[in-house]
């Protein structure tokens, strides 16, 4: 009797004790990168130091984009980084896509917003088209031959889509569309573009090919950041697109538009935030050391230390933010799913290169504001990135809309 | 055709951070942790060339690297390149390697591996730099060499002729395979992983092998095999003024000015 | 330590003409033998260059072993190594000294491997000294961080051979009056030896302008010089004081120096009588290569870089605003610059 006692006393101790290794040893969580996603990083930064940023200064200043450098980007299998391979994508995800523009941006933030809304028709046309519309446009998408763009926004508003203008009517076997779109990113040189429009009391999402009569792009805008990359107005006059140029079906082009900005646009932006981020701690930290006042670096001084420690901390914060948004969309959960961490990441994010891209400027002094230095333009990026993929304020609609439902 | 190409490589310290490095003052051996580390830029060089020669005659590259656990990175992006499969020659026993053990292990890893056609080497490394190691395993292998490679041009399928740097010119050498090429950056523009060889890194062959394994003796390798081995670290003096000039710039220069007036130096 | 054993000199010839190195080697040659007791040697292959034989005893030779053959005009790679090889065998010296130009770099290693002996590369010194109570043959060769040197032994093999770079060593002094025996040994050149590897053609031009070892003032630019933008303020720099440019190791990988104006460990080694150091933190790499300098200056931001342990005049300070000053200054002055 008293043996059996003491036998249960003993199992009940070795069973709590299993318990406890058993619940240890349930705890995952791997934030190392994969080899692959390393090897990618390493790749990029070496394309990015060697082959973007010996001009970037000059192009930024002159406002000229790097077309030979879409194609390189493509030939290195960049550019269709999430599309599936059966249409000449790389189909590795979307984190391996933000590290990509992180790298890039770091470098030549005109570049990362490239593949922000270079990405967007790619996407919608994988995810929304169909298969002869994926045969059409992908692969020479993916290789860096033709570049898109992806128009929502009009006069009336980006941020208030419902209320658009552009008309698309159905006559016969082809619609005629009727409008104008603005502040396109990329819709001057692009090969093919998407765009939505009213169809009826619903909207629809259409892709016109440049060259289509009835539609020219119109006047440039002239933007303060991310110089390189042309934004312009275009406009439709009675033109005609056939059936075939509906993605997806009739009325849901809302949903394609606004899934599409929320999967490939707002993660893009964040990664470029991101890029720009480290761009400017790195080049402030590398000054702050070098800088000699009082007969010691400057980087001596705690008033610098204190900034270089928010930029520090901010940047990682936005890092993981954005990182692990990514990898949620890799896992295979939804924009819709994701509402909040999408809305989060790229308002964090960009909130956080603004921050360090002054700091960075403040830290150089006279440097910092001079146009032969890179951190003037990393802050104009940064600027230009509050209203990419719907502005911060529509982030935060859409983060307390959705906590207080 | 199908060439057997092996290319050796070396993990080394990323040149940016060189000022970091620290000495162990006891063992005289480098300490590397903590300090970012890449393939020696010159064997990206070596490995360049090894691809585009199977490019043209087909074959198969094979990286080979001795070093310590994390130098498997380098071979991984060495396959990330293009390589088709890599062997890390990682043990104990082969650390404390002079240039003659290193020759050694590599020597004793190549016979396991058989048959072969052309090995590339960088000429030498950003750390060690002693530009001995290719040279002293072509001789171990009984194979024809040339260092300082700028330029390579096949003759027939057995045949080379390459252009190698001298001071103030070339020499031109015509070599038999199977030989062992030392490249200078010269020679080509290592190009990029894609996102495509990336993905298929994973597919490739990675193997590991110890002393035992390729069957080297433990006198040929490491430590016990080098006939050279460091006898401390010291500082160097080198009796210079050190004299650090004070004042305002236009001070400064002005001071520095007259004293180098005052040690004949202008 | 081996106690009768010679020290030899490999002596380097191309194309009738000896190779500074080689005179460089027999003045730390001379010392060692004296230092050690024992015979200074030298051996040079070649053809018809019996003159060059005699060079080499005017600068403290005591014999040389001359392998003549019309085979053996140029550097071959596998017959100069054999023919090199079996002579140390039957000769047995203890210490062999060979220079480290692109050849030696080759040929060295080789020959090394076939005694299977230890080679060091790139020593900037050699003496005799203790290692735990006795006596052996130390190679010095550069460390890291700063001013670290690393000594390195060849305990138990025999020969032990080190290469030192042209410009490090002094040359030896050139005396007609000196003797030493000529010894022709014919070398047993062997077909084989150029079956595998033949050299088929040597193309040297004398460089134009301005030699950096011959310099009497090296002004080098480092990473530093990324805060000017350019090298312009080098070479301006390098103009009025009658110098020849060139510049660090970073500064060739950007493209504003080519590997020939390049200085350090595996660059070029120069001795001026003036080198300035622009913008260049000091690592021991770089430093090796001007070490002979009779005066240095350096200028760079940070205070404690390793550079200023080894200048003689030191200037910290925004390179941007110390430089131009430099220059300015520099042009109200007049120049005479002759040593």
């Amino acid at each position: 009797m008293g043996m059996l006692l003491v036998l249960e006393a003993e199992n009940c101790e070795c069973l709590s004790e299993n318990r406890l290794q058993n619940k240890l040893t349930e705890v995952k969580m791997d934030l190392n990168l994969s080899r692959e996603h390393e090897l990618l990083r390493d790749m990029v930064k070496e394309f990015a130091n060697s082959e973007l940023a010996p001009r970037a200064l000059e192009l930024d200043n002159k406002g000229e984009f790097f077309w030979e450098q879409v194609k390189r980007s493509g030939q290195l299998g960049l550019i269709g980084v999430i599309n599936s391979k059966e249409y000449g994508g790389m189909a590795m995800g979307h984190l391996a896509r933000m590290i990509l523009i992180e790298e890039i941006s770091r470098v030549y933030p005109p570049m990362g917003f490239f593949h922000q809304t270079g990405n967007l028709l790619m996407y919608a046309i994988e995810t929304f088209g169909n298969d002869q519309q994926k045969k059409k446009y992908l692969p020479a998408l993916c290789k860096g031959d033709k570049v898109s763009a992806f128009a929502l926004t009009e006069a009336s508003g980006g941020s208030d889509p419902s209320n658009m203008q552009t008309e698309a009517t159905l006559k016969g076997d082809s619609y005629v569309v009727n409008g104008r779109k603005s502040w396109i990113t990329g819709v001057d040189p692009a090969d093919v573009v998407g765009f939505v429009a009213k169809t009826g009391d619903k909207f629809s999402a259409f892709i016109v090919e440049k060259g289509t009569p009835g539609f020219e792009v119109t006047r440039r805008e002239e933007t303060i950041g991310l110089r390189s990359l042309p934004v312009n107005e275009f406009a439709l006059t009675n033109c005609r697109l056939p059936k075939g140029n509906l993605i997806g079906e009739e009325g849901r082009g809302l949903v394609c538009a606004l899934t599409t900005i929320a999967t490939i646009g707002r993660t893009g932006a964040a990664g470029v935030a991101l890029g720009i981020a480290r761009g400017c701690y790195e080049i402030a930290l590398k000054f702050a050391k070098e800088r000699v006042l009082y007969g010691k670096p400057i980087a001596a001084l705690q008033a610098i230390q204190f900034m270089l420690a928010d930029m520090n901390v901010e940047i990682e914060a936005a890092k993981w933010l954005c990182y692990s948004t990514a990898w949620q969309l890799d896992q295979g959960k939804t924009s819709r799913d994701l509402a909040v961490d999408i809305a989060r990441c790229k308002l964090y994010a960009v909130d956080v290169a603004n921050r360090c891209a002054y700091k960075a400027v403040d830290i150089m002094g006279a440097y910092g504001l001079s146009p032969e230095y890179r951190v003037i333009g990393l802050l104009r990026d940064a600027l230009e990135l509050g209203v990419a993929a719907g502005s911060q304020e529509i982030m935060k609609v859409t983060i307390g809309a959705t906590i207080t439902r | 055709m199908g060439l057997e190409i092996l290319v050796c490589i070396k993990q080394v310290p990323h040149p940016d951070h060189f000022s970091e490095i620290r000495l162990d003052v006891g063992s005289g051996r480098i300490i590397r942790e903590g300090i970012p580390a890449i393939i020696n830029p010159l064997d990206r060089n070596a490995l360049e060339e090894g691809l585009r020669v199977k490019e043209r005659f087909s074959g198969r590259v094979t990286v080979i690297s001795m070093g310590p656990p994390q130098a498997q990175k380098a071979l991984e992006e060495a396959l990330a390149m293009g390589a088709d499969r890599s062997i890390l020659l990682c043990d104990m026993a082969f650390a404390g390697a002079d240039t003659l053990a290193t020759a050694d292990a590599l020597f004793y890893a190549i016979r396991k591996l058989g048959k072969f056609d052309l090995i590339y080497c960088g000429n030498e490394t950003v750390d060690s730099g002693t530009a001995q190691v290719g040279p002293q395993l072509a001789e171990l292998l009984g194979i024809p060499q040339v260092s300082g490679v700028q330029e390579v041009t096949f003759g027939d399928e057995k045949t080379l002729e390459v252009k190698r740097v001298l001071e103030h010119g070339y020499m031109k050498v015509r070599l038999k395979l199977p030989a062992l090429l030392c490249v200078t950056r010269d020679i080509n523009r290592p190009r990029l992983p894609t996102v495509q060889s990336i993905m298929e890194v994973a597919q490739k062959e990675m193997i590991i092998w110890k002393a035992k394994d390729i069957g080297a003796p433990p006198e040929s390798v490491g430590l016990k095999g080098s006939p050279t081995c460091a006898a401390g670290v010291y500082e160097y003096k080198t009796g210079r003024r050190r004299e650090i000039i004070q004042g305002s710039t236009e001070e400064k220069v002005h001071r520095t000015v007259a004293r180098l007036k005052e040690l004949g130096a202008i | 330590m081996s106690n009768s054993g010679e020290i030899w000199v490999i002596g380097e010839q191309r194309r009738g003409r000896l190779e500074e190195v080689s005179l460089e080697l027999l003045s730390k040659g001379t010392a060692l033998s004296q230092r050690m007791g024992v015979t200074l040697s030298s051996v040079l292959l070649g053809d018809e260059v019996e003159e060059i034989a005699r060079e080499l005893v005017f600068h403290g030779a005591e014999k040389v072993y001359l392998l003549e053959d019309a085979r053996l005009r140029y550097y071959q790679s596998e017959a100069y190594a054999r023919l090199l090889a079996e002579v140390i065998k039957e000769h047995e010296p203890q210490i062999i000294l060979i220079g480290a130009t692109e050849i030696g770099k080759e040929l060295a290693p080789r020959v090394a491997a076939k005694l299977r002996t230890g080679l060091t590369a790139h020593c900037i010194d050699l003496y005799v000294g203790e290692v735990d109570g006795a006596p052996h043959l130390i190679h010095v060769v550069p460390g890291w961080g700063g001013n670290l040197v690393m000594h390195i032994i060849c305990p138990r093999r025999r020969p032990q051979v080190v290469t030192v770079k042209p410009g490090v060593l002094p040359k030896a002094v050139r005396d007609e009056n000196k003797k030493g025996k000529i010894i022709k040994v014919k070398p047993d050149v062997k077909d084989e030896d150029f079956r595998r590897i033949e050299t088929v053609e040597v193309v040297e031009e004398p460089p134009k302008g301005k030699l950096l070892e011959s310099a009497d003032v090296v002004v080098c630019g480092g990473w530093g010089m990324n805060a000017l933008g350019d090298f312009s303020r080098v070479q301006e720099l390098a103009g009025i004081l009658g110098g020849v440019v060139a510049g660090t190791r970073p500064a060739m990988d950007k493209g504003w120096v080519d590997e020939a104006r390049m200085i350090g460990q595996s660059g070029k080694t120069v001795k001026p009588g003036l080198f300035v150091s622009l913008g260049a933190s000091g690592a021991m790499h770089y430093t090796t290569g001007f070490m002979g300098s009779k005066v240095v200056l350096a200028v760079d931001q940070n205070p404690q870089a390793p550079i200023f342990q080894v200048a003689d005049v030191g200037i910290v300070g925004d390179l941007r605003e110390v430089i131009p000053c430099l220059i300015e200054e520099l042009k109200k002055d007049r120049m005479p610059k002759k040593f």
